[in-house]
């Protein structure tokens, strides 16, 4: 991620090429941040975190110039918990819808799918 | 009345979030099975904002959408524990994220800024129970949440989840 990013993640989602379409690895540090408080003695990775390295991929894949900024969650289903150590896999799926740019992300842990969510940004305004 | 959470150790009476996850100060108004309003402060002495650079910019500060989300959701959260508190979150039944749609951000949230949670129930079955509501800073909206699905489920489905539980003994020797 950016030396700039505001972010209750730690981790930065990297590329990897596919076949047909963008997709990011990111490992979920056994120290990330979040992980005292959700939850104490029992670290389980909050599903809005979730969301987040799936938010960070798009931004890291997005498909077109400029600064971009998340402008709606469509749509988010949770599949299975995400734990301390696991790999996450996001594969996303692009679409332009007028200005902007709807992003459908899948999220898969080694168990089995995480997480999926249907994203929609708009062109960022300053200020 | 009296069994409503007002502050934050009444909130972490009924919730199982802690430092730095727990994201509700105070609860405003709470109508149980039907409503309620919290409020969460925000300051740029959260830990999100510990790596930014002094190069950042105003909007560089936005408060983390997603954790817009969660402190929302946590405000729900409040709802359902007041009629079943459980801060224990290894026993009984626990809460869980079952989803959220139409979330639309129409503002920015930024430190200095105190979030204003409404959240209203809007269909609760057996073990699913339905929200939604706005978030608001000074009376402007700056998220609009369509729906949020809880569930309870037995804490059970999440602690047999965990990778290498039965197996932890035997990694330790």
């Amino acid at each position: 991620m950016t030396p700039t990013a505001c972010t209750p993640v730690d981790g930065t989602p990297e590329p990897v090429d596919t076949e047909d379409g963008t997709a990011t690895v990111v490992t979920v540090a056994g120290d990330e941040k979040v992980f005292p408080g959700h939850y104490p003695g029992f670290p389980i990775f909050p599903g809005v975190c979730i969301v987040e390295y799936a938010h960070r991929s798009a931004l890291a894949t997005f498909p077109a110039e400029g600064r971009w900024e998340l402008a709606a969650v469509e749509s988010t289903r949770f599949l299975s918990p995400v734990f301390p150590g696991d790999e996450l896999r996001t594969e996303l799926t692009w679409s332009q819808d007028g200005e902007g740019w709807r992003c459908k992300a899948k999220v898969a842990s080694q168990r089995g799918n995480a997480a999926q969510i249907r994203f929609r940004f708009d062109a960022g305004r300053a200020g | 009345m009296s069994s409503v959470p007002q502050g934050v150790a009444g909130i972490k009476a009924v919730l199982p979030h802690r430092y730095p996850m727990l994201l509700v100060d105070r609860v405003l108004e709470l109508v149980p099975g039907e409503r309620l309003t919290a409020l969460k402060a925000v300051t740029c002495n959260e830990p999100w904002y510990e790596g930014l650079s002094d190069k950042a910019s105003e909007e560089d500060h936005d408060y983390p959408r997603v954790l817009l989300i969660e402190s929302w959701c946590q405000a729900a959260g409040v709802l359902i524990a007041s009629e079943r508190p459980n801060p224990d979150v290894l026993s009984g039944q626990v809460m869980l994220f079952g989803g959220i749609s139409d979330v639309r951000f129409t503002g920015r949230v930024r430190p200095g800024d105190v979030m204003r949670h409404e959240v209203r129930l809007s269909r609760a079955l057996t073990d699913t129970v339905i929200f939604e509501g706005e978030c608001l800073v000074d009376g402007r909206v700056v998220a609009e949440i369509g729906r949020v699905v809880m569930a309870m489920r037995p804490a059970t489905e999440l602690t047999e989840q965990v990778p290498g539980t039965a197996a932890s003994s035997e990694e330790k020797s």
